[in-house]
């Protein structure tokens, strides 16, 4: 007997509470259903493929079943981390990533600024127009630019030369050493105008009142920007890094493939080109499913690392 | 406790759900491409269809029967082509292709042929042949046993079984030293045989004139920029060894054995070469980094006074310097070797390539179809329609039974646009079709170039006057005849998907892109020590173990087993 009311006063809080649930639910059911194909579409694309992981443990073959294949264990995680080849690609992945972080954030966060303080709006305009062009060419068009600037005969040479600041022209994408560089360049100009967007929209958050009040008290126009301005875009800066740290591994592709070539292909080949060469065109999908399954577990470590510290030093973060 | 079944029955529900939809997605799908297999009863067809093929190999897609040649075919035959041509990397495409079960109803393979069989892409053409194919069977019909696999089955047609008379290219379309004519001239039309020869040649023309239209000349270049075209440079050691295009193997021709030349001292003298020629600033700088249109445009520009590269590689440009017209600046190739003691072997021997071809898919929903209109494209009558064209427009015949040209019916056979709409450019290759060196039974060459009465007429006054100063009759007349070699080309030789020698042959090449720009451009001080360095990296792979496995083919081919 005693049994019992435990049981029917346990089922009781639990419908309560059930209660409660389905009450929020109702409440909420706008916002449920408008969140319900985005947790779909992640379920979808984002989960169900995991499934694919399975590949890094087969000597995968297209087109049989799951049964069909030949499971190797850990053999494609060994080919990879015993290949000299992988730590160099490795290297460069995550320098270039860097590089692309540093200046990605240090150059879009300037402009940002600077736009900001300009007064006409439609030399405003223009410079943003102008900035965000690059962006919407394909990397086949914009590394073609590149090549025809970069050759002995274009238009880079032919300034520095004209100049008198060198004398016989520069092979710029022959010398290994100037590659991080030249991409790093080369992602600045394609993307710095849209990186600015969303900082411009964090200043425009600021509450004017700040500014005035700050010139009241005499602040230059300096002291404003570095009192006022970059602490109204902190919160966006750190949660921007966080999101970056993640993709850490992606030094990106198209670049990378598209300017490499022999002679800088010491610094240039990164994880994906080198996935891309013995894992897809090999047709050994094991090897180029056990790199990815790499990058993922190195992606979170980062962002998980990013994000304590961010709640560490008290700022804005993702989770 | 509730609350948590609640969850757990609302995501059983939500996986459920997105399992049926997958599900219902690959249903759809084998239900496609289970409908192909009925509809084939004996009989000839005539009614209109439309097949797709797909090549992995580049052009302009089309349809077949938008051109001359695949409307005359589409009425004897009723079958129309859709066909694709690939976009971007190959190798990424056929894996698209083969994980996603979306296949033409033709492939034309390209290279890509392990990848299909392994995968089961193609069905086996034997039953068919022998119901449909009469003249299959008469032009294939010797070489059967090289193109089956090792299951008995045949999977592809190939394009390169030669009937009746062999007859060899009167010009040169695979690999070779070229030089200007105008450096030619300047020296009064010289013997050059050896690599010493050749780039001295430059060395002193380039000094009597280093520029030209106010741009300084380019002594020697390659394609080796280009992507995948590192064998532009890296091939040429086997041609000056005196060896054909084998790929990355020279093999004797007394005991079969095979040898890598990668890293050799054949290597070694060709690498030091260059570097020579690039500290006398006769390689141009950009030789690792141009890419294929900045190549061309440097070969059309008239600049370059010699380069390597296969025919086929630069056709465009050097077609475009034809019609230009000004002979001085088009170019002539020369057999180079190391030494003049090396009989050179840059014609391609009589050979059989059989890991390349057309083959059905397992998509295809009539087969028997295309057999049938593949062994009506076999006739005499249609090989004569896909190679010269109709009697009477885009050839005539001479009292004599011969087939000839006139100048514009040539230009016409030449020119791109032309080809693309009269329908040479789809039709004249890729399917199966007689070798390159075939003749008909009437004793006219197969392809119209081979006809010595074609390529009298095909050649300009400057042509004229060159073959004159040497004494030949064709181009080809500078080279040696090829000889018989009954494995050629070892290149063919087929390498499973992720296998030691497949890997092998990404890690020499990639050594080899790192290492030769640093070995061309070295000092001539470091140059020992970077090829010592090279050495090293390439004595850790294992050399032997491919040298064996391609000589075991190698011999294999040589007993007759392909």
């Amino acid at each position: 007997m005693e049994k019992q009311t435990v049981q029917i006063t346990q089922s009781t809080s639990g419908d309560s509470r059930l209660r409660a649930l389905i009450k929020t639910l109702s409440k909420q059911k706008m916002l449920m259903l408008m969140s319900l194909p985005f947790l779909l579409w992640v379920i979808i694309f984002k989960y169900i493929p995991l499934w694919g992981w399975t590949i890094a443990f087969q000597k995968f073959r297209l087109a049989r079943d799951l049964f069909d294949q030949t499971w190797i264990g850990l053999e494609n995680f060994r080919f990879l981390f015993s290949e000299p080849q992988f730590y160099l690609v490795l290297r460069n992945t995550l320098v270039m990533s860097g590089i692309n972080l540093v200046l990605g954030f240090g150059t879009a966060i300037v402009l940002a600024l600077l736009l900001n303080e300009l007064r006409r709006m439609y030399f405003k305009r223009t410079v943003q127009t102008i900035s965000y062009l690059p962006h919407f060419i394909s990397w086949v068009v914009a590394a073609n630019i590149v090549q025809t600037a970069l050759a002995p005969e274009g238009i880079v040479n032919v300034m520095l030369m004209r100049m008198s600041l060198i004398e016989q022209p520069i092979l710029w994408l022959g010398i290994g050493e100037y590659f991080w560089g030249i991409l790093g360049v080369t992602e600045v100009w394609k993307n710095v105008g849209w990186n600015t967007i969303i900082y411009l929209a964090a200043i425009t958050s600021i509450d004017p009142a700040q500014y005035e009040a700050a010139e009241m008290d005499g602040a230059s126009r300096l002291q404003r920007m570095w009192h006022i301005t970059l602490p109204g875009m902190k919160p966006v800066i750190v949660l921007l890094l966080i999101m970056n740290l993640g993709h850490i591994l992606e030094s990106g592709f198209e670049a990378q493939y598209l300017l490499g070539n022999g002679m800088n292909v010491e610094y240039s080949e990164n994880l994906d080109i080198f996935v891309l060469k013995y894992g897809m065109q090999m047709n050994n999908f094991g090897l180029a499913t056990a790199a990815g399954m790499f990058k993922t577990v190195v992606s979170f470590m980062f962002l998980i690392a990013a994000n304590n510290l961010a709640k560490r030093m008290g700022e804005s973060r993702l989770y | 406790m509730m609350r948590n079944k609640k969850w757990l029955r609302s995501s059983v529900a939500v996986m459920l759900a997105g399992t049926i939809v997958l599900a219902g997605c690959s249903n759809n799908e084998s239900g496609g491409s289970n409908a192909e297999t009925g509809g084939t009863n004996g009989e000839v067809s005539t009614d209109p269809v439309t097949f797709s093929y797909f090549s992995f190999g580049t052009n302009k897609d089309v349809l077949a029967s938008e051109t001359t040649i695949g409307k005359i075919l589409q009425e004897q035959t009723g079958v129309d082509w859709q066909m694709e041509f690939v976009v971007g990397d190959a190798n990424t495409k056929s894996g698209v292709m083969i994980a996603g079960g979306d296949y033409p109803d033709v492939i034309n393979d390209v290279g890509q042929l392990p990848k299909l069989l392994d995968a089961g892409s193609l069905i086996p053409l034997n039953d068919l042949i022998e119901e449909y194919g009469p003249n299959i069977k008469r032009v294939y019909g010797e070489h059967f046993d090289k193109f089956t696999e090792d299951d008995g089955n045949i999977y592809i047609l190939p394009f390169s079984a030669n009937v009746n008379e062999y007859v060899t290219e009167p010009d040169i379309g695979g690999g070779a030293f070229w030089i200007q004519r105008r450096v030619l001239k300047e020296f009064g039309y010289p013997e050059v045989k050896t690599l010493d020869q050749y780039f001295d040649l430059i060395a002193q023309y380039e000094a009597k004139y280093p520029s030209i239209d106010g741009k300084d000349t380019i002594g020697f270049i390659t394609s080796a920029g280009a992507t995948g075209e590192f064998f532009s440079i890296a091939n040429v050691p086997m041609h000056l060894a005196g060896y054909p295009n084998e790929g990355n193997v020279m093999v004797d021709m007394e005991t079969h054995e095979a040898k890598l030349y990668a890293a050799s001292d054949y290597e070694k003298q060709w690498l030091a070469a260059l570097n020579e020629m690039s500290r006398k600033q006769l390689l141009d700088p950009e030789t690792f980094t141009a890419n294929k249109d900045q190549y061309l445009a440097k070969l059309t520009s008239g600049r370059v006074l010699g380069y390597f590269n296969y025919g086929w590689q630069v056709g465009d440009a050097t077609n475009n310097l034809k019609a230009a017209g000004d002979d001085d600046l088009r170019y002539v190739a020369l057999p180079i070797v190391f030494d003049e003691s090396v009989r050179d072997a840059y014609i391609d021997p009589p050979s059989f390539v059989n890991n390349r071809g057309v083959g059905i898919t397992v998509s295809a929903e009539d087969p028997a179809r295309i057999v049938q209109y593949w062994d009506n494209l076999l006739t005499d009558e249609n090989q004569k329609l896909l190679q010269w064209g109709e009697e009477g427009v885009t050839y005539s015949v001479n009292e004599d039974g011969r087939f000839v040209m006139t100048e514009e019916q040539i230009a016409n056979r030449n020119d791109n646009e032309f080809k693309r709409t009269y329908g040479w450019a789809y039709f004249d290759m890729d399917w199966p079709k007689y070798g390159a060196n075939s003749t008909f039974e009437d004793g006219n060459a197969y392809s119209p170039l081979s006809q010595p009465e074609v390529a009298a007429v095909n050649y300009t006054e400057g042509d004229k006057a060159l073959l004159e100063a040497y004494g030949i009759e064709t181009f080809s007349g500078l080279f040696a005849e090829p000889q018989e070699r009954p494995w050629y080309p070892a290149w063919s030789i087929k390498k499973e998907q992720g296998s030691p020698e497949q890997i092998f042959n990404q890690r020499v090449g990639d050594l080899q892109v790192k290492f030769y720009p640093r070995l061309v451009f070295a000092q001539a001080s470091d140059f020992d020590s970077i090829w010592n360095e090279y050495l090293a990296e390439f004595n850790k792979l294992d050399s032997a173990g491919y040298e064996a496995f391609v000589t075991a083919k190698v011999k294999d081919r040589v007993a007759g087993n392909w």
